[in-house]
């Protein structure tokens, strides 16, 4: 399906969910007030006049599950004697967008009976820094997408240029390996993009360097940081109530600019997605300094996934990694006296 | 001497000149990205961004800054900033941001004077580079300001392609070019024409919001408790980015780092956007929600600060609407409540 | 940290109640040798350690870091160590992926009974630490 029948379905469906009242809120995207963007687009149980806001383009690229969390508050331990029932909520979403929302139901963070989730074929999504390093200092004012998989943008000196999407694409999503989403309550017709490999060619490409090499680029990188927190609240999967970053009784880190700190907040907030993180990119889009998160998130995930052959994938049966364990796990990294 | 030429390629004989009595910072491109730089002889001044990514009130008012150390019972307060800077490249929004924050730091407010800000400030020399060609997300003209507006600057350079054009605006801004008379030539008449058509022309691809500010105030006023704020926060993930960005914001928090007997009190950037801002010790949190947080960060920014320093808080420099990862528009936050 | 030669390391050793503990006091009744370097905390269970107690050691200035458990199968509760030694492989790899190196931050199984190991290991770990020079890398001085 082309993109603007892609966004008529959407709306088409979010239409019967309110008409039927199966849900209560809709989550979509909509034309941002900026170009090269797509922004999220919430829509009431008396608002359907803004149904036909909801588009889909690729410029859909932040992650919907991570607002999914705030509705079941309360979950899975307190639970409060609530007046009203949850909300019920339709998302429409992409394959890292549902492999969020898995991770989730699986924390107990997002009860799935109360989320409709409209699945739609991804064909990947345009990373708009890639499009204005290529375009230079110069401002973008428009941007025109084909359905051949061409982007047309002009620029304030009215020049237009054309970029092929392969060209511009994020990167999460060359290296997607699950564009199709999977267990969703609807699906669209229509194809995604070819899985891609995953992409560990670069973590292994990273790890070969020399141990000084690596540490001058994460502290390259760690010293853009300005402790904002864009890319811990932009994760889907970062829902605790109080980060350990914001501890004051005891303090694990400081709350300044002190790169030390910066280091060990990321350090610290990656582990903490292991085997959880999706690699939807939503912390690197957030991040206002364009640091460079991905080289740490895809190397907890290959981690993960050679260590303990796990990757957060749709299945909502699978048990976390880090909440098991198994005998055959090696003791390779184990430091033995007696041997070498 | 009111004002002076110098050519682009001669330039860095003028930022040499002034290095010699003070710290130079200026527009330097470091990690691929331009931002206020210590600048030293090797470094070539970048004169091709409409806005730089951090403001310059991180030169006044840093992201982390020491206020005291202990070591064992004994307090030694940090001496207070005495030393003089000239500040290059500022863009008029930001110059004029910086004179909102005097009002917060100085005496004016509640009489209490803050030695870190204001001797900084006071010795500060700005000069601000006028803009030729804004951005379609600069907006300073609809708050009253404009492409080559003069508060905050004690010279106003613009960028005329070979040359540059460098106007007095204040006494320290007249002594500093006198005193630079051996490296710069007078302006003259054709000279300021240029400099008058660039700024004219500026404007005028500006797009107006056309909306009367105190009629927003009045608006938004009456309308704390009205659910058109649920439509407008909804897509707000709290990630802070627009607090930190923002060149007016200067909400702060102190805290102490120690290990064992020894430390310091630091005092560093904090975020009206994060969830345990207003999180009183008994764990109540009068605003506990985003909505609520949200509304707070427009409302004092568009009606507070009228009532208390007597300015919209706001100089439209547009960094909050192309950094914000969900799109939330501080231009349609406006226009919504000029209006109702 | 001075970078004289007198520089001594600061090893901080987080021992498991149960097995190295008590294999680190079979150490010390049987007099056995090891450097003087090591400051240790005693835990639980190897389970107990939580990845950011060893990397604040780390910014605290501790020039190496050592977490020693049971063997697996014969943790005292059963499997603490198993839980725990998914973290560890995680830890390892990603410190040293971000470029700190290997030496600085080990991990080892000890028994009560391995009085001798323990001696051996410290020693060990000392040497490797010693080799690689003071901690600069995450160190925050105040």
């Amino acid at each position: 399906m082309d993109s603007k029948a892609v966004g008529n379905e959407i709306q088409k469906i979010a239409g019967e969910l309110f008409r039927d009242d199966k849900i209560d809120v809709f989550i979509g995207f909509e034309r941002a007030t900026v170009p090269l963007k797509s922004r999220p687009c919430f829509i009431g149980k008396d608002e359907d006049g803004r149904i036909e806001n909801l588009v889909w383009d690729s410029f859909c690229t932040n992650n919907l599950a991570a607002f999914l969390q705030k509705y079941f508050e309360n979950e899975p331990n307190r639970r409060k004697k609530r007046e009203k029932p949850y909300p019920r909520i339709g998302v429409s979403v992409k394959g890292c967008d549902t492999r969020s929302v898995v991770a989730l139901v699986k924390e107990r963070q997002v009860i799935r009976e109360n989320v409709v989730l409209v699945g739609i074929p991804c064909q990947g999504m345009i990373d708009r820094r890639k499009v204005q390093e290529k375009v230079g200092t110069a401002e973008i004012v428009s941007h025109r997408e084909t359905d051949d998989g061409t982007l047309e943008i002009t620029t304030t000196d009215g020049k237009t240029r054309t970029f092929k999407k392969e060209e511009i694409m994020q990167s999460a999503c060359i290296d997607c390996r699950y564009p199709m989403p999977e267990g969703t309550d609807f699906l669209l017709e229509g194809e995604a993009k070819e899985p891609g490999d995953g992409g560990y060619g670069q973590i292994e490409a990273f790890e070969k360097k020399p141990l000084e090499e690596r540490w001058a680029y994460f502290e390259k990188e760690m010293s853009k940081c300005i402790r904002c927190n864009a890319c811990r609240q932009a994760c889907p999967t970062c829902w605790c109530k109080e980060c350990f970053a914001d501890h004051t009784d005891l303090k694990w880190i400081g709350v300044g600019n002190h790169i030390s700190d910066a280091m060990i907040f990321q350090i610290i907030r990656v582990f903490h997605q292991a085997g959880r993180c999706v690699e939807c990119d939503a912390c690197y889009n957030a991040c206002p300094m364009g640091i460079d998160l991905r080289f740490l998130t895809k190397k907890i995930v290959k981690d993960v996934d050679e260590l303990f052959q796990y990757v957060p994938d749709f299945d909502v049966e699978s048990t976390p990694p880090l909440a098991t364990f198994s005998e055959q796990d090696k003791d390779t990294f184990i430091t033995d006296p007696e041997k070498g | 001497m009111k004002d002076g030429v110098i050519s682009k390629q001669d330039f860095p004989q003028f930022l040499n000149h002034l290095k010699k009595n003070a710290k130079v910072f200026a527009p330097v491109v470091t990690n691929g990205e331009a931002g206020f730089k210590e600048w030293s002889e090797e470094d070539s001044v970048e004169f091709s961004y409409s806005n730089l990514k951090l403001s310059p009130k991180g030169l006044f008012f840093p992201q982390t800054e020491t206020i005291l150390s202990f070591d064992a019972g004994s307090v030694e307060e940090v001496p207070s900033h005495e030393e003089k800077m000239v500040v290059f490249g500022s863009r008029p929004c930001d110059s004029r941001a910086l004179t909102f924050l005097d009002k917060i730091f100085s005496e004016e407010n509640k009489g209490y004077n803050d030695p870190y800000y204001m001797n900084r400030r006071e010795n500060a020399v700005m000069i601000s580079l006028a803009c030729s060609d804004p951005c379609r997300t600069c907006f300073c003209s609809s708050l009253g300001s404009g492409p080559a507006d003069e508060a905050g600057s004690d010279i106003v350079c613009f960028d005329l392609g070979d040359k540059l054009y460098l106007k007095a605006v204040t006494e320290k801004g007249e002594l500093t070019i006198k005193d630079a008379g051996k490296v710069l030539s007078p302006g003259d008449e054709s000279v300021r024409k240029d400099a008058e058509k660039q700024t004219a022309e500026a404007l005028e691809s500006m797009n107006n919001l056309e909306a009367d500010l105190p009629s927003v105030k009045k608006n938004m006023d009456d309308s704390f408790d009205d659910p058109v704020w649920d439509r407008l926060t909804r897509n707000c993930i709290g990630c802070g980015a627009c607090t930190y960005l923002c060149p007016t914001c200067y909400c702060f928090d102190i805290s102490d780092e120690e290990r064992m007997y020894k430390g310091k009190r630091i005092r560093t950037w904090d975020s009206c956007q994060y969830a345990s801002f207003t999180k009183h010790a008994s764990g109540h949190n009068p605003r506990k929600n985003k909505k609520e947080r949200l509304r707070q960060r427009f409302m004092h920014k568009l009606s507070y600060t009228v009532e208390n320093q007597g300015e919209v808080f706001c100089v439209g420099c547009g960094r909050c609407i192309t950094q914000c990862p969900v799109n939330i528009d501080i231009r349609e936050i406006i226009t919504t409540f000029a209006e109702k | 940290m001075e970078n004289t030669e007198n520089w001594e390391p600061k090893i901080v050793a987080f021992l498991c109640n149960w097995c190295s503990y008590a294999g680190a006091d079979l150490a010390g009744v049987s007099r056995l040798q090891y450097g003087p370097n090591v400051r240790i905390i005693r835990v639980p269970c190897s389970a107990r350690i939580n990845p950011q107690f060893v990397i604040k050691a780390l910014q605290n200035g501790a020039d190496g870091v050592l977490v020693s458990g049971c063997h697996p199968g014969d943790c005292h509760y059963i499997s603490g160590n198993l839980v725990a030694r998914r973290k560890f492989a995680l830890t390892k790899k990603l410190l040293e992926y971000i470029g700190i190196e290997p030496e600085r931050v080990q991990f080892s199984w000890v028994s009560a009974s391995e009085g001798g190991r323990f001696a051996a290991l410290m020693n060990r770990v000392i040497d490797d630490v010693k080799r690689v020079g003071p901690a600069k890398k995450l160190v925050k001085e105040l």
